[in-house]
């Protein structure tokens, strides 16, 4: 390598490499260190060691002055259970549309994408605020209830409340990646499987499944990811039901000022997602290696 | 079965719009009482909005006018401006990594290209109070600048995607043949490289802006009193109740970012056909 290109390369990478350096790597360094101090009693950290913040979490207490109580645990894996329904819901959702997408002509395949895309584009709030309209008793599904003489279901503040609205923000990031592997199939195979008598639920299960399996596993980590620590869904359309891991870390942060405990709270939701994205990318390596 | 996927289909795309046009039509709504009872059309809420309107606080009517278009005009502005800044940052720095990752050979360069990914795949809420811990470690008053510095974390990463995808669809035989020719770096890259680059920057920079002008989570823990940017603003005003002034509002995100994007994948649908 040339001095010249040496030097090039040089400036090209110093910007982002400086910026992320300070503003990316160090409020990550920072809250894993906070995450491991004393909270001080009046908000703030003092520089010693304290197990109880993730103790609080996991059940390592000193068992004289701290009792453990399952409570974050349990809000843990109720995020990580709605993480996985919205994955399952959104995947549920998309498929279909994918295989009547992928099947249209050209012109019409453009215009059905855009539209999939397009809602994404219009502000987060906005489309959570919809979802508040609609779900309320006195809203339009409720007065559909009503004039049906049924009693209006109390969807708004619950578990199901939350699901939907990520379902509904998440949808056009399971939609590309799942439609992109369903364009890819190749049809050839499809018909090969029934000419040679395989029912379609065989078809399904033998050929289409794992021919779309990269697009599967992609759309759901990128949908799995933001789910699991978010936090604007269950405050806006959650009730004491649909409090998620976020909602945790938002309050220890701007209402009880304890942020090691916040700190260690992040940590987990870290946690999670790298385990997901490391996962997927060796698998994802190894299927590539193999092909 | 394909006329069952159809009906799916149609189903699927009116639960994606319905909610949509459900806010449109009730931010016409002229019912005082209760917004989501149909009553009659008006564009009171808009004149509200914008503080032209008759202000009549009368509370057995229960008409309440936003009273705060200052503070609305002021989030609007605290957006546009922290979003032309992000994204001119974003652009630029975004697509110099771009360039370096794609175009040279270098140790490390697969560990830089998947570093770039983080920023992006970092839950919103674990970057936001990083940044708010870090700020207030060094001492940093929260402000338009540290709404600035935190979005461009992201952002960067965001244009670094798209310029790249871009790039390695690019011929690199184009620019060998020009340096054959006996053009100089500067000039390949000004006139071989660039005009080829330039849709991907152009919607790497677009998806920044969008991206800017919508996020909620980071800014909400890095933005201080003074500093309330439009979705901040929304936010706050959904979480104190509904009300028939936030429709309002809504509508014209919702009209505002529809054009954007509209505009944004029509520019890149006439690129790819050339």
């Amino acid at each position: 390598m040339s001095p010249r290109e040496r030097a090039r390369i040089v400036v090209l990478l110093a910007p982002a490499t400086l910026f992320l350096g300070v503003f990316f790597l160090g409020p990550l360094v920072i809250i894993a260190v906070y995450s491991l101090l004393t909270p001080g009693l009046y908000g703030g950290v003092e520089w010693t060691f304290y197990h109880w913040n993730f103790g609080r979490i996991f059940g390592w207490a000193d068992g004289i002055m701290e009792v453990f109580q399952p409570v974050y645990l349990r809000i843990l894996l109720r995020s990580l259970s709605f993480g996985l329904l919205t994955v399952l819901v959104c995947l549920t959702l998309c498929y279909p549309v994918a295989f009547w997408i992928a099947r249209l002509p050209q012109r019409w395949r453009m215009l059905f994408l855009f539209l999939i895309t397009l809602p994404f584009f219009a502000s987060l709030i906005v489309r959570l605020y919809a979802w508040l309209l609609i779900l309320k008793p006195s809203g339009p599904l409720g007065m559909a209830f009503t004039a049906l003489g049924m009693e209006p279901p109390e969807l708004l503040y619950s578990p199901a409340a939350v699901i939907l609205g990520m379902v509904y923000i998440f949808i056009p990031f399971m939609f590309l990646p799942l439609f992109a592997a369903v364009d890819n199939l190749d049809r050839a195979l499809v018909e090969a499987s029934a000419d040679l008598g395989a029912t379609p639920f065989q078809t399904f299960r033998k050929i289409i499944v794992p021919q779309t399996l990269p697009g599967i596993a992609g759309g759901s980590v990128i949908v799995f990811i933001p789910a699991v620590g978010n936090f604007i869904v269950p405050d806006i359309l959650g009730g004491a039901n649909g409090l998620m891991i976020g909602n945790l870390v938002e309050q220890q942060f701007l209402s009880s000022r304890n942020w090691p405990f916040g700190s260690a709270l992040a940590m987990v939701i870290m946690g999670v997602v790298l385990v997901v994205l490391v996962t997927f990318t060796s698998r994802a390596a190894k299927a590539g290696a193999v092909r | 079965m394909r006329l069952s996927l159809g009906l799916f289909s149609l189903l699927f795309f009116a639960f994606l719009y319905a909610p949509l046009v459900v806010i449109i039509v009730y931010s016409f709504n002229s019912n005082p009482v209760n917004m989501l009872v149909w009553d009659g059309f008006t564009l009171d809420w808009y004149k509200g909005l914008f503080g032209i309107g008759e202000r009549y606080l009368d509370p057995n009517q229960r008409v309440i006018y936003l009273e705060s278009t200052p503070q609305l005009i002021a989030a609007l502005k605290n957006s546009l401006t922290v979003a032309a800044v992000t994204t001119s940052f974003s652009t630029v720095v975004g697509t110099a990594t771009a360039l370096a990752v794609a175009r040279s050979r270098f140790r490390g360069r697969g560990f830089c290209g998947g570093a770039m990914f983080l920023p992006m795949m970092m839950p919103d809420i674990v970057l936001g109070i990083g940044l708010l811990v870090f700020f207030s470690t060094i001492g940093m008053q929260l402000s338009l600048v540290t709404i600035i510095i935190g979005q461009c974390t992201f952002l960067t990463s965001y244009v670094f995607i798209v310029v790249q995808a871009r790039l390695a669809g690019l011929d690199p035989r184009l620019e060998e043949a020009s340096a054959d020719l006996g053009a100089s770096e500067w000039v390949t890259f000004r006139k071989v490289t660039l005009p080829q680059l330039a849709p991907g920057i152009l919607g790497g920079g677009l998806l920044a802006f969008i991206i800017s002008m919508d996020d909620l989570v980071i800014t909400y823990f890095i933005s201080g009193a003074g500093s309330q940017t439009l979705p901040i603003f929304v936010f706050s005003m959904v979480r104190r109740g509904v009300k028939p002034e936030i429709s309002a509002i809504a509508t014209l995100i919702i009209l505002a970012s529809v054009i954007v994007a509209a505009t944004g994948l029509w520019l890149r649908a006439r690129g790819e056909r050339r």
